[in-house]
């Protein structure tokens, strides 16, 4: 085409203009934006443009995201913000310093703390301060322009501009002259901007999605709210130089150099307090460690732990991360002085300073420890301290941190939910105007366990065909949103302190719970910007632990803690865990660890320090489990290349299986700095998404060969880290679990009532149902007492049983429906004097009928009233309430009730309290599964391996890990243990219905045993759910 | 009536699929073939899709039961002046006094099963001496027929307390204390029970025995016949609607069997999806209200018809109304009517050209400017937009212009005026425009709305005029 050969003259001829894009709008705001801030910095970057401004509505959300893009990028980046005012013009406002920055963000925290989730309220006033540091762009709207011109020329004089936005609307030329003589009226320069919504004008489709979305309604049906075009993309320059008078785009340049902002400048703004008078951080820091180093070793630490310390200390202060230290190491002291149980987690476990100051728990006298895993200079990244709090007292820690630095310095961090893939087939498919069934079939239609490749496999099972024009636009958009920002919600437990008002740090918004707020920046931002967060989370098992060591204390008059146990090993408690006798205890309770156990038979602490992270998909997709099983067994041979690798990976038969091992692993054997080990371990974490490991591996193998190491080692190790991927465990991490795996693991072992108790109390949590729990323990010989009106108290407690033994009363608290206070009135009441009736209860308790029929229905009242049916009778002939005759007794007729069958009295047990004291279910039905020739769990036990077998029990789990290649996990319970079964792909597919659908499982297969770990393969399922008739029966599905 | 809330989604015809009908998002009834793949009563919708994907599900639709219900009763009236209505889902018929005239009790209830079977009704029917009794056995599926009233008791004993339709707390209540049947509920005490529960239970069970009086109001057919089925998939095959009128006729003819009487034209009403519905008038030389002469003249008139669309909906109507001989009208408005009325107007270009022929012109929100007009009623408010520069004609079908040295050409030259102006919009329903709009000058200054299209081949268009 001619014109089109007349544009290409031009750009030979006369060079591109320099444009920076002031105007544009990521997905952070919410279904306006249709790109990634970092989509649009790269795309900005590869057009040439000086500068980026993200201007996302009234948000800094996306603004970290950008900054990060564009230092890779090396695009400057300006942060600003679009806002409506409520009563006047839409402006663009952006940050030039640090303190433009800090009243841009104010002013944004102001307009969203008015209003409610998700809006903001600002109105003219709200700028008569000026605003300083800031820059002003007002965008025209056709509409009361000059009213809106004048307004902002009288507030930001010599720096305010007019947008000049040219989206080749019904007359640019016309738009153009009216806004060049509005701002030589009120002496307003004009500017170039581009009102940019996406970074490719190929998201159009989605862009417009989004609009609709926004809208409610169809896309049809959204009419002019749509953009009549898809100009409002970032445009190439060529182009801008067509649209736009040359100066307007020398402007946009010349606005950009002005704004010299970055968010690097937030870094380092640490909060001060934690340091007395006379002290500096490093010093003080180092007084802390020393004193606690004290604690930790009476007799005096090694020369070898000091010089690790003064290692960690000097680097600690070269970073100045003496903060992050002070900020936890208080945090814990407080805790501590509470009694609330807490540990470090994760990587902090590698550091003696952390160890010193009693955040974590792993000796380094006694493990290795990788420091470089922790902190790296290279890496530059402030470190990440993870602490774990009871999980129900962890509130008490959040309020101290408040109080300690107030809340306009200390917040949550946010947690960004973005689009999964059925919340954005649900959407998209609402907004192409398909019918809500249909659409949350299709949603539906994606299990949990399909893979997505599968989609069009499933839209055909579904009724749907997979290529008509509308599936492939539904699934083609709703790939796109896929990963789109929705709303920012609050973070559990990530807090982030700053030295002065937060709100001019980052913006502050309402969160959709009353008085709550949340920051616009989740954890990774934090971390990126290098900004003081601390983690509070919450660790069920810890709860559980302190309340079990309190149950034992007091009963025995003893003074255990969880470091008096962890002094010696007891061999009676890892032969418990050899033969997998391991339901309740932390980490090692699971299906999968259950069958690892008798295979790797730990007989030491380290032993379970492997056990915990071998059954991790890294270990087993690495292909590490079997040969460390092999070399352990001695049934394989251990070498090793060089002493150096032998020093690294003795410890673990020769297999690398921690991340950190991996990592010495590449300095000893490759030449690796540490920082590049670090760097390798990042890479592996990611390359599965993002590939990029080659680098390495070339490296690696050069590194390997220069040292000696033989190309087959080195490419071994090199498929392990492959393996690894990112489900590689730390070794820090690892060790801080198995410490509360051993607790754990004796508590059950030699006080399994105190054990039961404390996990009933602490639930939910972990892998069991209490139903599961108090059958173990029952298993175990513990007496379980039923809830009582006369004897239980809200918690679980212990009694002393008929023969001196320990027994547990089960609490209200397991009574379903029951309100926490009735249960407390109910105890309060009893205390001056037993009930003698149902009714005297009922009147001295205060109870409503409805905590009176929830306690009726546990059989609580038996004591009082006889069985239930006589308990129901009763309960509702009681009168409650404020009724005059409510005290006055009514003489009636005494009904008589034949009592309940055995059959009754489960199902009503289960329906109360999700248990049942009485028979197992399936005890009951045992004479009809024989004749149907099923076996029991426990019958199943003699049989040898290959042996074709029938088994039946009730489904408490279905998993599909993600490392079984399609293989489902069914496990049944029946009345003497559990049975594991496996079933095939191919068979999932023909029994998809008995697999969902069955409570009560029936199999037939064949028994596959390697010493104490027993499956039953799958040949058919039947589904005998009929049988239980009413029963309601848990099934946990895990995702 | 036990399948009532199904079958009046499933009278009109199968469907391949699994059928259900949910209510509060969870499975109220479902069909044969729906639980044939595990779908129960109770069950969440969610839980229902999951075992039957290509399972189809309606909303429970109440109105139409209860219209289905007065048409049962309707029909039903031809045997017996006494029937009365059990909502939501029941028909008592007083038939002591027909019993001789319709040849005994089994013949009656022939009569009855095989008429609600050909309406496409499945039926438990069960007798008693007290309406409260008939009723309760056949909603427990008992096609039981008690004479005597001393019988009575022990068979009503043994019914289950559901029967009573109380609500779920109070059934619940009666559960937890182990009463599950009529007989255990009357060996309690019985003013313990009306403490706790309520005269209700216990006075509904003395009208069950005849120990409390228990009036009907008795059901009055209405003066004119309307019936309707709405199909549970699209019927693109005239034959295949006669199964679904078949329904129609016998309830009509029992309908005119119970008044007496006949008809001479009744009019068969086609319901598409987006048309307005296909009439069929059928006359017939002499009334009658015989349904095998009815479904005879049917099934000749579907024979020849030609649909003008999928059809979604069956509807007969039978009314004694007398349709009125055509007249001429003038187009002229009668004198003395103020000017500038439009209505009289249209009513008469409608009567005379066909309502279709008559309409206005309406804008609606839609960049593409050939979507932007549509057809609306006449009279209509017409929507105010805002747009650029738009012409009033557009043509129907975008003309291809001439470019002569890169200039679109029209008659000569063609001036661009303003513009570009950028359309891209439609992605959606598979009619994407990218086109850059100009208003233009010709060489006679006449303006003209041409566009440069922006795919394919490109080339220049002629779109609109300006008037």
């Amino acid at each position: 085409m001619v014109s089109a050969r007349r544009f290409r003259l031009k750009s030979v001829y006369s060079p591109l203009p320099a444009y920076a894009e002031l105007h544009c709008l990521s997905n952070f705001t919410f279904l306006r934006g249709a790109s990634h801030p970092e989509e649009l910095v790269k795309r900005a970057a590869g057009l040439g443009y000086s500068a980026l401004a993200v201007t996302d509505e009234c948000s800094l959300a996306g603004a970290v995201r950008a900054h990060v893009a564009a230092k890779d990028v090396g695009l400057p980046l300006i942060i600003g913000s679009e806002i409506r005012l409520q009563d006047g013009p839409r402006l663009v406002l952006l940050a030039t310093d640090r303190e433009g920055y800090g009243n841009l963000s104010e002013l944004i925290t102001r307009g969203r703390r008015r209003a409610k989730k998700g809006g903001y309220s600002l109105c003219r006033g709200d700028l008569d301060g000026g605003l300083p540091g800031c820059l002003v762009l007002l965008v025209p709207h056709g509409k009361h322009d000059a009213e809106h011109a004048r307004c902002v020329a009288e507030r930001f004089a010599d720096r305010a501009w007019i947008a000049a936005e040219l989206l080749q609307g019904p007359d640019d030329r016309a738009q153009l002259a009216a806004l060049r003589e509005l701002g030589k009226t009120y002496g307003l320069p004009l500017v170039a901007s581009g009102d940019v919504h996406m970074h490719l004008r190929s998201r159009r489709p989605l862009q417009d999605t989004l609009t609709a979305i926004r809208l409610r309604k169809t896309v049809r049906a959204s009419g002019h709210a749509l953009f009549p075009n898809a100009e409002r993309h970032l445009r190439l320059r060529m182009r801008l130089a067509q649209i736009y008078p040359a100066e307007l785009l020398t402007e946009t340049a010349r606005i950009a150099g002005r704004c010299r902002f970055s968010l690097e400048e937030l870094r380092y703004e640490y909060p001060e307090e934690l340091v007395p008078e006379g002290e500096t951080p490093t010093s003080w820091l180092r007084k802390l460690a020393e004193e606690g180093l004290q604690r930790r070793f009476p007799a005096g630490a090694s020369q070898k732990i000091h010089d690790l310390m003064e290692r960690e200390l000097s680097l600690i202060a070269e970073l100045r991360y003496e903060p992050f230290f002070l900020t936890v190491h208080d945090i814990v002291r407080y805790a501590r002085s509470q009694r609330i149980l807490c540990q470090g987690r994760g990587s902090a476990a590698n550091s003696a300073v952390c160890y010193a100051l009693g955040i974590t728990e792993v000796n380094p006298a006694k493990q290795e420890l990788l420091f470089e895993r922790f902190i790296s200079k290279e890496r530059n990244e402030p470190p990440d301290i993870d602490v774990d709090f009871e999980h129900q007292r962890r509130e008490e820690v959040i309020q101290y941190v408040y109080d300690k630095y107030g809340r306009e310095r200390a917040a949550l961090a946010a947690t960004l939910i973005t689009y999964q893939p059925k919340s954005a087939l649900r959407d998209v498919g609402k907004a192409l105007g398909l019918d809500a069934l249909q659409v949350d079939r299709i949603a539906k239609s994606i299990a949990w366990w399909d893979d997505r490749r599968e989609l069009a496999t499933r839209l055909r099972d579904a009724g749907f065909d997979p290529e008509s024009p509308v599936m492939l636009r539904l699934v083609g958009l709703a790939s796109a949103l896929l990963g789109f920002p929705r709303h920012l919600s609050q973070h559990v437990g990530g807090f982030v302190i700053s030295r002065g008002a937060l709100a001019r740090l980052v913006p502050i918004e309402n969160a959709a719970m009353p008085e709550r707020s949340v920051i616009q920046w989740d954890k990774d931002d934090l971390e990126n910007l290098g900004l003081l967060k601390v983690d509070v989370l919450a660790l069920g098992m810890l709860s559980a632990i302190r309340r079990a060591l309190d149950f034992v204390n007091e009963l025995h008059g003893s003074a255990i803690t969880m470091d008096s146990l962890l002094r010696e090993e007891d061999p009676a408690v890892y032969e418990m865990m050899q033969h997998a006798d391991t339901i309740g205890v932390f980490q090692i309770e699971s299906r999968a660890q259950m069958s690892m156990l008798p295979r790797l038979k730990p007989k030491h602490f380290y032993d379970l320090v492997i056990e915990i992270a071998i059954v991790r998909p890294g270990p087993i997709q690495g292909d590490m489990v079997h040969p460390y099983l092999r070399r352990r067994a001695g049934t394989d041979p251990i070498d090793y290349p060089n002493e150096a690798v032998r020093k690294v990976l003795e410890r673990t038969c020769g297999v690398p299986i921690f991340q950190e091992q991996v990592m010495q692993l590449a300095v000893v054997a490759a030449g690796f700095t540490p920082g590049e080990a670090d760097q390798l371990r990042r890479a592996m974490a990611a390359w599965r998404r993002k590939g990029g490991l080659e680098p390495f591996h070339k490296k690696l193998m050069d590194g390997m060969r220069k040292n000696g190491i033989s190309a087959e080692f080195a490419e071994r190790i090199y498929r392990q880290i492959l393996g690894f991927g990112e489900y590689g465990f730390p070794e820090s991490h690892s060790v801080s679990f198995a410490l509360l795996a051993y607790v754990s693991a004796w508590l059950k072992r030699h006080e399994p009532a105190a054990f039961l108790a404390a996990l009933l109390n602490s639930q939910p949590m972990g892998f069991y149902t209490p139903s599961q729990l108090v059958q173990d323990a029952r298993r175990h010989g513990v007496e379980v007492r039923p809830v009582d009106a006369l004897a239980s108290e809200w918690d679980c407690t212990l009694e002393t049983g008929a023969d001196a033994r320990i027994a547990v009363r089960l609490g209200f608290l397991l009574v379903q429906g029951l309100s926490r206070e009735g249960a407390e009135r109910v105890v309060g009441a009893r205390r001056d004097r037993l009930f003698d009736s149902v009714e005297d209860l009922a009147r001295r308790a205060e109870l409503n009928r409805h905590d009176l029929k929830c306690l009726a229905a546990t059989g609580a009242f038996e004591p009082l009233s006889g069985h239930r049916r006589h308990a129901f009778w009763q309960v509702a002939g009681i009168e409650t309430g404020a009724h005059i005759l409510r005290d006055a007794p009514v003489a009636e007729t005494p009904a008589v009730f034949s009592p309940p069958t055995e059959g009754e009295n489960l199902v009503a047990d289960y329906a109360s309290t999700g248990l049942t004291l009485g028979r197992h279910p399936l005890a009951l039905l045992r004479a009809h599964l024989s004749r149907m020739r099923f076996a029991t769990a426990d019958e199943l036990k003699l049989l040898p391996g290959g042996t074709r077998a029938r088994a039946a029990g009730i489904v408490t789990g279905r998993q599909r890990p993600s490392t079984a290649s399609g293989t489902v996990f069914v496990t049944l319970e029946d009345e003497t243990g559990y049975v594991n079964v496996i079933v095939w792909p191919h068979l999932i597919e023909r029994q998809r219905r008995e697999l969902l659908g069955a409570r009560l499982m029936g199999v037939e297969g064949v028994l596959e045993r390697e010493g104490e770990v027993m499956h039953l393969v799958a040949r058919r399922l039947t589904d005998h759910s009929a049988l239980l008739g009413e029963l309601v029966t848990l099934s946990r599905d895990f995702h | 009536m036990p399948q009532l809330p199904l079958e009046i989604f499933l009278r009109g015809s199968s469907t391949p699929e699994p059928f259900a009908v949910e209510e509060r998002h969870c499975v109220f009834v479902c069909d044969r073939k729906a639980s044939a793949r595990g779908v129960r009563a109770g069950m969440a919708v969610a839980a229902a899709l999951a075992l039957a994907p290509r399972l189809r599900v309606a909303l429970r639709d109440p109105a139409t039961e209860t219209e289905a219900l007065l048409g049962v009763a309707g029909w039903a009236a031809q045997f017996t002046p006494g029937v009365a209505l059990e909502f939501p889902d029941g028909v008592l018929l007083e038939v002591s006094g027909s019993l001789k005239l319709f040849g005994g009790l089994e013949s009656l209830l022939e009569r009855l099963r095989q008429g609600l079977a050909e309406m496409g009704w499945s039926s438990v029917l069960a007798g008693a001496p007290t309406p409260r009794a008939a009723f309760w056995f056949a909603l427990v599926g008992k096609q039981k027929f008690i004479g005597e009233s001393a019988e009575l008791e022990p068979v009503l004993a043994a019914l289950p307390l559901e029967v009573l339709r109380c609500n779920d707390e109070t059934l619940a209540a009666f559960e937890a204390i182990g009463v599950r049947t009529l007989g255990e509920l009357r060996a309690l005490p019985r003013e313990g029970v009306a403490r706790r529960f309520g005269q209700g239970p216990l006075a509904e069970l003395d009208r069950a025995l005849g120990q409390l009086p228990d009036p009907r109001n008795f059901f009055v057919p209405p003066a004119r016949f309307g019936a309707a089925i709405e199909l549970p998939a699209e019927v693109t095959r005239a034959e295949a609607l006669l199964f679904a009128a078949r329904r129609l006729i016998v309830q009509l003819a029992g309908f005119l069997a119970a008044r007496s009487g006949g008809v001479q034209r009744f009019v068969l009403s086609l319901g598409h999806r987006d048309k307005a519905p296909t009439e069929i008038a059928i006359g017939l030389v002499a009334p009658s209200r015989d349904a095998e002469h009815f479904t005879l003249l049917v099934r000749e008139r579907f024979a020849s018809l030609e649909l003008a669309g999928p059809v979604r909906e069956l509807a007969l109507k039978a009314d004694d109304v007398v349709p009125l001989p055509d007249r001429n009208l003038g187009l002229v408005l009668e004198q003395g009517k103020p000017p500038g009325q439009w209505e009289p107007l249209v009513e008469r270009l409608r009567a005379r050209l066909g309502s279709e022929a008559v309409c206005g012109i309406a804008s609606r929100a839609e960049h593409r400017p050939e979507r932007a007009g549509v057809i609306a009623d006449a009279g209509q408010k017409r929507l105010q937009l805002d747009f650029g520069e738009r012409p009033f004609w557009l043509l129907e079908f975008p003309r291809p212009l001439a470019e002569i040295g890169a200039v679109p050409s029209l008659e000569g030259p063609l001036e661009l005026l303003v513009g570009p102006e950028r359309i891209e919009s439609g992605w959606w329903d598979g009619d994407d425009v990218a086109r850059d709009y100009f208003v233009a000058r010709m060489q006679n200054e006449a303006l003209v709305w041409i566009y440069r299209e922006r795919r394919g081949e490109g080339g220049w268009y002629l779109h609109g005029v300006f008037a």
